[in-house]
């Protein structure tokens, strides 16, 4: 479609994503718009714009959450009496768990270590954190998805927002609004873990970091329990079971109250067997004797799965260029070690808008391109360099990883070599043949303490408008349909929590890949972990996608 | 064409329904952690208000009763195209029953002189289907329900009802009137950017229910219980004869069942 169909809209800035970074960076640029109010030259606080693809600021935000306040304290001093957290950290424990036992650890590692830390509902904070940006005169546009970045040569100038009201095939429906060219100087990127957006970038080859970016896979429920299974701010985090001893990840339960659990599992995207389910690793989970304890008679009320980026330092990409800068898990300012990036998040979002603040008032585009060096040199860049080979560490299971950790804590984080290196998690993939190892009996839920992925998907409020074109593009199905199917038997089906890729029989016996987009979380697994690179998440009509009422 | 809509905020249609079991609350809809939405043939009820007055000219007015959230629906409704916006505001007036909503908001625009009142059918959570009815008692007004075309006559309008078994019913009514919208009526619109940027700036004005003298005590009907129903299965075989069996199936369906 031509240019000329989509109405203009002039902006001072667009930041697209409403999550912790780009809250952050839309309240920073207010504070500093009303600090310097009545100065020659500067925006008004409504030519800024704030995207958010969810039906409303805080929809699509799901964490486990541990919340360090280091990031909010700075944003919001006086946090504390308004913000709303579930419960500040009372107790913390790490165990390791076998099939039927667990171990505490004898002391909680100090990564793990949250004393002065929140237990929080990120939904509840974003919400919160949306309301002050709307009050401070922000523009905010809910249900509106950033479709493509428009650029002048190298120069980002601008974001299109996503079509409404076309059908299954594409065509204009009889309420169909075009999307809008947002035409502006300074795009700032807060899409969360692989942002569509970014991945424009990236695919120009303007991310690239010393490492490729990894990520996990966290699966989550909420429980509501009798009385007397956790008190508020009781924080657990396990190691082991049911992930194998070659896999990333751990699990967590939180007490949010003494009535109500969030309960995960973090899940490497970088495994060897294609048949690795996370979310099936999730629902074993739940089923180990003494985390079952904490469930029992209690009722699942809320679902979710995310990705968290956790390649750290080393895989950082240039986070601006020019029109653009890049902040919170789409830049990567993820602790990998202490699995924690809300205050990275908002801090990231606080400096890109002091170093657009400082464009603005004269420093123009270096101001802007400065902005990676002040992330370095602030707490950010510290916090990351010292765990900046942790999770490499583990490329060789847990035990080695443990090691190297030990290691690089006795050298501030160097361990036993300068740069630890990593590969894209799809490229670890085994295929069946060099596996060698049968299939896993498929998983049958009880439907009491474990589910199925359409029983978990109703429980994540997840509603998309139905006649809508596909939002995952898949470059070539013969490739799924044929080479796929013998050669990693299409882990599609096993990696999305979400049910969203599925192989039917076809009339002719053979299996087909059939798509069911509108069951899809948002959590991108696919367009990482796919190991032909052949899908592409792309968003969906604004306004579509999970609803994570207090998670 | 003066039009009023009438807008409620309600629990999404995806919001798990949970009763309290145990406590003080025991009973009560829980529906202090669920995402909320407007409810739906209201939204067609505003699309139809917008129409109108894209095709005749006028003003639409957006109207809530509820507690500080639901300003979220008047906000969508000015996005779309509303003139100005009326928030009956109070923290316990999900808890008005039918006659209690509907004398707040006809208290609330007492003397605005509207030609037409627009809401929806009934609502996704109580659906009690009786506020713009008893609103238009009060008024003193006629009323249509189930409303699926209007057209505006000399001195009147003339609407299309929906039926049962679908037939329709042709009306004509005198100005002004209470007609209750139902889904499908028309295609509902996207709020536009602009339409989002410009409702900042237009009227949002803000009456609290105690100051129109309405509270939950106005109620005229109680809720004796609520509960979510146990989901029952029953299977029972039919044996015999093929023609005998199926004699008794079509006597089951057509006179337990009454879907033939």
């Amino acid at each position: 479609m031509a240019s000329a169909e989509h109405p203009v809209m002039p902006a001072a800035a667009v930041i697209v994503g409403a999550g912790p970074a780009g809250l952050a960076c839309a309240l920073r640029l207010a504070q500093l718009l009303d600090q310097h109010a009545g100065q020659a030259g500067l925006p008004a606080k409504d030519e800024i714009l704030l995207l958010e693809k969810g039906r409303e600021v805080g929809a699509h935000l799901l964490s486990g959450a541990v919340m360090d306040p280091r990031g909010l304290a700075e944003l919001l001093p006086d946090f504390a009496a308004g913000a709303p957290l579930a419960s500040p950290v009372t107790t913390d424990a790490a165990f390791f768990l076998t099939a039927d036992r667990s171990w505490r650890f004898p002391i909680t590692p100090p990564p793990l270590r949250n004393h002065g830390n929140y237990v929080i509902s990120l939904n509840q904070l974003g919400k919160w954190l949306g309301e002050k940006v709307e009050q401070a005169g922000i523009t905010i546009f809910p249900a509106t998805a950033g479709a493509k970045l428009l650029f002048s040569g190298d120069r980002v100038v601008g974001v299109r927002t996503d079509d409404k009201g076309k059908d299954r095939s594409g065509q204009p429906k009889g309420n169909f609004e075009p999307g809008y060219d947002l035409q502006t100087p300074n795009v700032i990127l807060a899409e969360g873990p692989r942002g569509s957006l970014s991945k424009q970038l990236l695919d120009r080859g303007q991310l690239s970091g010393a490492n490729p970016q990894v990520y996990s896979l966290g699966v989550k429920e909420i429980w509501d329990v009798p009385a007397g299974r956790i008190r508020p701010g009781e924080v657990a985090h396990t190691m082991g079971w049911p992930l194998p001893a070659d896999m990333y990840g751990g699990g967590w339960v939180y007490g949010l109250s003494d009535r109500r659990i969030s309960i995960g599992l973090v899940t490497g995207l970088e495994y060897r067997d294609p048949a690795t389910d996370p979310f099936v690793l999730f629902q074993r989970y739940k089923t180990h004797p003494w985390i079952r304890t904490f469930l029992e008679g209690g009722e699942m009320v809320r679902y979710g799965a995310k990705t968290v980026p956790m390649g750290g330092h080393f895989a950082l990409p240039p986070a601006a260029g020019p029109g653009w800068m890049l902040i919170g898990d789409s830049a990567g300012y993820l602790n990998s070690q202490r699995l924690k990036g809300i205050h990275l998040a908002i801090k990231s979002g606080m400096l890109a808008a002091e170093a657009l603040f400082a464009s603005w008032i004269g420093g123009g585009d270096a101001a802007v391109l400065a902005f990676p060096r002040q992330v370095q040199a602030s707490w950010i860049g510290k916090e990351l360099w010292a765990v900046r080979n942790f999770h490499q560490g583990f490329e060789h299971g847990l035990a080695r990883g443990l090691l190297h950790g030990a290691a690089q804590m006795a050298t501030a984080g160097r361990g036993l070599h300068a740069r630890y290196p990593a590969i894209a998690g799809h490229r670890r993939m085994r295929k069946l043949q060099q596996l060698g190892t049968p299939p896993p009996p498929p998983f049958v839920p009880d439907g009491k303490l474990t589910f199925g992925k359409m029983e978990d998907v109703y429980h994540s409020g997840t509603r998309h408008e139905e006649d809508q074109p596909a939002h995952l593009l898949i470059q070539d199905t013969d490739i799924c349909n044929s080479r796929c199917t013998w050669e990693y038997g299409n882990p599609c089906q096993h990696f999305c929590p979400a049910a969203v890729y599925e192989m039917v029989t076809a009339e002719d016996g053979s299996k087909q890949i059939h798509l069911n987009p509108s069951n899809c979380v948002h959590c991108k697994t696919c367009d990482i972990m796919d190991p032909y690179e052949i899908i592409t998440w792309v968003p969906p009509e604004g306004g579509g996608g999970p609803n994570y009422e207090g998670e | 064409m003066k039009i009023l809509v009438c807008l409620k905020q309600v629990p999404a249609k995806d919001a798990p329904v949970k009763v309290a079991s145990d406590g003080a609350n025991a009973g009560k809809w829980i529906r202090d952690d669920v995402g909320y939405e407007t409810n739906e043939p209201d939204a067609y009820a505003l699309e139809e208000a917008l129409r109108q007055k894209e095709a005749h000219g006028g003003e639409v007015v957006a109207l809530t009763v509820g507690p500080a959230r639901a300003a979220q629906v008047l906000r969508e409704a000015l996005a779309k195209g509303a003139d100005r916006a009326v928030h009956v505001l109070g923290d316990d007036l999900a808890a008005l029953d039918s006659y209690a909503a509907a004398e707040a908001i006809s208290r609330a625009i007492a003397g605005q002189g509207f030609d037409l009142i627009f809401t929806g059918l009934q609502s996704a959570d109580f659906g009690f289907g009786q506020t713009g009815v008893v609103l238009a008692e009060l008024l003193g007004i006629p009323h249509s329900t189930i409303i699926m075309q209007v057209e505006p006559i000399a001195g009147g309008v003339r609407v299309k009802r929906e039926l049962e078994g679908g037939f329709f019913q042709f009306q004509e009514l005198p100005t002004p009137a209470v007609l209750t919208i139902q889904s499908g009526i028309n295609k509902l619109r996207y709020a536009t950017l602009m339409g989002i940027k410009q409702a900042k700036s237009k009227p949002l004005a803000q009456v609290t229910a105690a100051d129109l003298g309405v509270t939950p005590a106005l109620n005229r009907q109680a809720i004796q219980r609520l509960y979510v129903p146990v989901k029952t299965k029953k299977t029972e075989m039919l044996t015999g004869a093929a023609a005998q069996v199926a004699g008794q199936l079509a006597a089951r369906l057509k006179n337990d069942l009454r879907v033939i």
